[in-house]
């Protein structure tokens, strides 16, 4: 019985590195991710701060805007995707 | 994603460029009457940055057509020589309108190339959502 939890104790801490959140490296990528998305959200506010005081082309404009928009899709997507694996894992039958 | 992302950018400087074409057959044809006027000509090149052609377009420096000024029978004209000539524009209105059409089909085009990428980079994304 003292065995048994010990080997119970051992696979759990076994098993522990593969739910921790991310490695060194993967967690820097999506920093990573994470930043370039918010400079494409920023850069578009200023073209688009530009385009109404006459200093940017409105070309410019569309073009800052339809960037944010796939930026935005794309992370509503990862998010969507995220959200919907940590459901399945809270539905998981323990 | 990323050639996506620069073919958005490159079909940018496209409209912009032309634009910039369309102000200048403007330009020439609000000046058709101006005594003395050469009109401009729009020239394109390719933007280098860092030594790397980037293949986004760019307006060069304005160049003026130096053939010659119309000739214009006027004697009542302030500026008309001894025998009642003086120099118009050399602007010819079919050029122009030709040229302004010339733009805006380009311009066109660069926008279906901006709609294309735009759309080849949405339905991927749609993908994931499934």
């Amino acid at each position: 019985m003292d065995i048994k939890s010990t080997l119970a104790a051992n696979a759990y801490s076994g098993a522990k590195p593969a739910t921790s959140v991310g490695s060194a490296k993967e967690g820097n990528s999506a920093a990573g991710l994470v930043q370039s998305f918010s400079e494409t959200l920023r850069e578009s506010e200023e073209t688009a701060k530009k385009a109404m005081t006459g200093e940017a082309d409105p070309q410019a404009l569309v073009q800052a805007l339809a960037e944010t928009q796939l930026a935005v899709e794309a992370a509503v997507t990862v998010r969507d995707r995220v959200v919907e694996a940590y459901q399945e894992i809270l539905r998981m039958p323990v | 994603m990323a050639s996506l992302m620069e073919t958005l950018a490159i079909a940018t400087t496209g409209m912009q460029a032309q634009s910039e074409r369309l102000r200048f057959v403007s330009e020439n044809v609000a000046n058709e009457d101006t005594p003395g006027y050469r009109r401009k000509v729009t020239s394109f090149e390719e933007v280098v940055e860092a030594g790397r052609r980037t293949g986004m377009v760019q307006t060069g420096p304005v160049e003026l057509d130096q053939s010659a000024l119309a000739r214009i029978h006027d004697p009542g004209h302030p500026l008309a020589d001894q025998n009642g000539y003086y120099d118009g524009s050399n602007v010819n209105l079919v050029v122009e309108i030709a040229d302004a059409r010339e733009a805006q089909r380009s311009y066109e085009a660069n926008l279906r190339v901006f709609d294309q990428a735009r759309k080849m980079s949405q339905s991927l994304l749609e993908l994931l959502r499934r």
